[in-house]
């Protein structure tokens, strides 16, 4: 056990950078999600086609290639960034095409309805959206975003491929140095396990506090 | 395919759907076989080398030798991303470098035939290919260290080579690895410059990625401010792209062996054997001119001395 | 697309300006971004033609390919071996022993919380020091079995659970035992509802087989490795391996669209609200297609 509390500074830091990585790559997959589901269900073509287009792309290509191409090529279309700032954008990009998916679900699981009768209120399209549907339609799909939500921390996890050195990097350093994978690993899987736990517990919170019974 | 059984309605849907998922990818990948190696291109030396290469006259009875010859091929752990050392050539196949030629003229001698089966090694299971004979030697700038000769025996050693540290040519606040205090200093991940960085300049942040060019490339976008790495490997770089430089000699000692399974003495005995014939017969360097010596100006070095490191006596 | 009607009328003349002029702006806008990171890609030499005249040739695409098919072997085997997990730990989180549930829901919790890297790593440092030094396929295999056949057991236990009732106990009432009403008549009609989901999470195991560049198993991304070290040419190497990919998951999730259009006709709302639920680890939660 003494290879845990001798490295305790750095699983602590590892830990960190993952809640961090984890909450800004969510926050930015929200965005995204929501300006993405928007396009796709708005009245203009192109956006719709620009939206579909976003989605397959960011979702048909592993993540793991994203974040090379990001962190290497980024800097030739003169977007330089640091390693933590370019994971946590491309995470977030990555999420926010599972995000809008599940919020498009989200949407169209409002009764139609509703959108008629914000319409009939005299709500434009972004009005309409942004009063009636969404508000609806997130409260139905707090479920599938908890599930987002744990496969975005899982998802950190390659930015050690790319040298963030989050818990998954932090864990193999002290590896490589202890030589004692065993209780470094299982360190590693019961820290993965509590913040996923944490992310259980508000999703499960939310949903009882919003859900609607149809 | 291994599958546990199922229920048959189950075991014809999971077997659809893998079915359709291999459809998909077989009809991009149908050009996949159809062409053979290109004949050969490139390589042409290595086979020249092979030619003029000795062979053992008689190996001993029972002998972990004789196996090989009777298999007909020697199983080499090596990589194949390790340029001028062991590098595949995507268009042959062929696995080129020192490494690989030594491993060519190596089974040469046993066999007869320079044929090498190479079996990618990440460089954390080496020990465990050895001891569990999926691997008859390793060929892997594989350091010899007392801590692996306890796990493992070593002939050699064949070649001493060392970190060095390469920067951006218009650098010029970093001269000797001290300098690297407190700057940002990339390496390959798990590399043994890790540690040599750590003990170096103990302040300085390491930033790791996977591959050689990606260190490279990474250098270059100014992510870090040094990159330290073998000095064979860093050569062939900055002679490819001129904006890298290298910063002064070796810091290191990293003198390579021959990885043989622990405690095989009489294998041991063997390739130190023929490592002291191709030294003296001009072939060790002939193999060196093959490979790093097309990125170094100048003779081939003097080998190190047979059983010099500490763990191959 | 009927359900984007959602939230605007048929358009008026004034509304058709607006979205011609949206339209205009949304093109012009992507088109100086993409202008401004070609210039840019361009000034960095990036664009050369030497850059790319390696992807012109074929030894550089069969050595791609080549490694494209240790991807689809390596995800064959994964899938084969994960889904035959899933059904396993699904069947034993439905059973009505105690000693077959609780064990069977612990593996699925705890196992969708642990990224597959760390289980990758598990496999390359902790087991050869204590003997088991797996050949690289299965350094990869296994690990992304284990973890995929949590994702597996959700989607099987969607499945089963959206099976009416009545299909079990008409099975029970005609004297089938349990097991056999399970195989013969329930699993059948699970495993049907739920295809559209196993190809979709197989699309996400698919991807995960990148995991191999860590592993140094020579499918795509790390032939791409090797490649690179070869020409020195990362970007345009990584971006070819990109569009490999895009195309083959693209594919795929185009085939699971279509199975997914072929069982709307047959009513099954149940399956399809709980089978989005089921999520992947690290590759893909199932892509919801329009109601």
């Amino acid at each position: 056990m003494d290879v845990i509390t001798d490295h305790l500074g750095e699983f602590g830091d590892g830990l960190l950078l993952t809640a961090e990585l984890t909450l800004l790559a969510l926050a930015g997959a929200l965005a995204a999600g929501i300006i993405v589901a928007a396009m796709r269900v708005s009245p203009v073509r192109v956006l719709r086609a620009a939206g579909m287009a976003y989605v397959e792309v960011l979702q048909n290509i592993p993540l793991l290639v994203w974040l090379v191409i990001a962190v290497f090529g980024l800097p030739e279309i003169g977007v330089i960034a640091g390693l933590f700032t370019t994971s946590a954008v491309v995470i977030a990009l990555y999420q926010g095409a599972y995000t809008a998916e599940a919020i498009r679900s989200g949407i169209n699981a409002v009764p139609a309805g509703q959108g008629e009768a914000a319409r009939a209120l005299g709500l434009t399209f972004v009005q309409s959206l942004r009063l009636v549907v969404l508000p609806q339609a997130l409260r139905t799909v707090v479920q599938p975003l908890g599930n987002i939500a744990i496969m975005t921390l899982m998802n950190t996890a390659l930015a050690a491929a790319v040298g963030v050195v989050e818990l998954t990097a932090a864990a193999n350093r002290v590896n490589l140095a202890e030589a004692q994978p065993i209780w470094i690993f299982v360190t590693a899987g019961l820290a993965y396990m509590a913040l996923s736990a944490v992310f259980g517990l508000v999703t499960g919170g939310l949903e009882r506090k919003l859900a609607i019974l149809r | 395919m291994i599958m546990v059984r199922t229920p048959a309605g189950m075991r014809r849907a999971a077997v659809a759907a893998v079915a359709a998922l291999s459809l998909t990818g077989l009809a991009a990948c149908s050009g996949g076989d159809s062409g053979s190696a290109v004949p050969g291109s490139g390589g042409g030396k290595t086979d020249d080398l092979a030619a003029s290469a000795p062979v053992a006259s008689n190996l001993p009875a029972g002998s972990t030798m004789e196996k090989i010859k009777k298999r007909g091929e020697l199983i080499v752990g090596g990589s194949l991303d390790a340029p001028l050392l062991s590098q595949q050539n995507p268009a042959t196949k062929k696995v080129e470098g020192l490494d690989a030629d030594f491993g060519r003229l190596l089974a040469k001698y046993i066999i007869g035939e320079p044929k090498v089966k190479i079996v990618n090694s990440a460089s954390e299971t080496r020990e465990a290919l050895l001891s569990n004979g999926t691997v008859d030697v390793v060929l892997q700038t594989y350091s010899i260290t007392p801590e692996r000769a306890e796990q493992v025996a070593f002939a050699g050693p064949y070649y001493s080579s060392g970190l060095v540290v390469a920067t951006k040519k218009d650098e010029t606040g970093i001269k000797a690895p001290a300098d690297l205090k407190g700057r940002t200093v990339i390496a390959g991940a798990n590399t043994p410059a890790i540690p040599a960085i750590k003990k170096a300049a103990p302040d300085a942040k390491i930033l790791t990625f996977g591959s050689d060019p990606e260190c490279v490339q990474a250098l270059k976008q100014g992510r870090g401010d040094a990159y330290v790495q073998d000095q064979a490997i860093l050569l062939a770089t900055a002679k490819q792209d001129p904006s890298i430089k290298i910063q002064g000699e070796p810091f290191t000692s990293d003198p390579y062996g021959i990885g043989l399974k622990h405690g095989d003495t009489q294998m041991k005995q063997f390739v130190n054997d023929w490592l002291k014939k191709i030294e003296a017969s001009g072939l060790w360097a002939k193999t060196w001119k093959n490979s790093i010596g097309t990125v170094v100006e100048g003779d081939a070095p003097q080998p190190p001395a047979i059983g010099s490191a500490k763990g191959s006596e | 697309m009927s359900t984007s009607r959602l939230l605007f009328d048929e358009p008026g003349p004034q509304a058709r300006r607006r979205i011609r002029v949206a339209t205009a702006l949304t093109l012009l806008a992507g088109a100086v971004l993409v202008a401004l990171a070609l210039r840019q890609f361009a000034d960095n030499g990036q664009l050369a033609a030497d850059r790319w005249r390696p992807y012109g040739t074929w030894p550089m695409w069969r050595y791609l390919l080549e490694g494209l098919r240790s991807t689809l072997y390596a995800a064959a085997a994964s899938i084969a071996l994960a889904m035959a997990a899933g059904i396993v730990l699904a069947l034993g989180r439905l059973s009505p022993a105690r000693w077959l549930r609780i064990p069977s829901a612990a593996y699925v919790e705890i196992v969708r919380t642990i990224p597959a890297l760390l289980l990758v790593y598990v496999v390359l440092f902790a087991l050869p020091k204590y003997g088991l030094d797996l050949p690289l396929f299965w350094k990869l295999v296994v690990p992304l079995s284990v973890s995929n056949a949590a994702a597996f057991a959700e989607i099987f236990r969607a499945g089963i659970r959206s099976v009416e009732r009545g299909q079990l106990e008409a099975g029970l009432a005609l004297g089938l035992t349990r097991g056999r009403a399970m195989r013969l008549i329930v699993l059948p009609q699970a495993a049907r509802r739920v295809l559209p989901s196993l190809v979709s999470q197989s699309a996400g195991l698919l991807k995960d087989t990148s995991l191999g560049f860590v592993v140094s198993y020579a499918e795509l991304l790390y032939s791409g490795k090797v490649l690179a070290n070869y020409n020195h040419l990362l970007i345009q190497t990584y971006l070819v391996i990109a569009l490999i990919y895009l195309v083959i998951n693209a594919s795929l999730a185009k085939l699971a669209r279509t199975l997914e259009a072929r069982q709307r006709t047959r009513p099954s709302r149940a399956v399809r609200e709980a089978a989005p639920a089921a999520q992947s680890l690290s590759g893909g939660t199932t892509p919801q297609t329009p109601r």
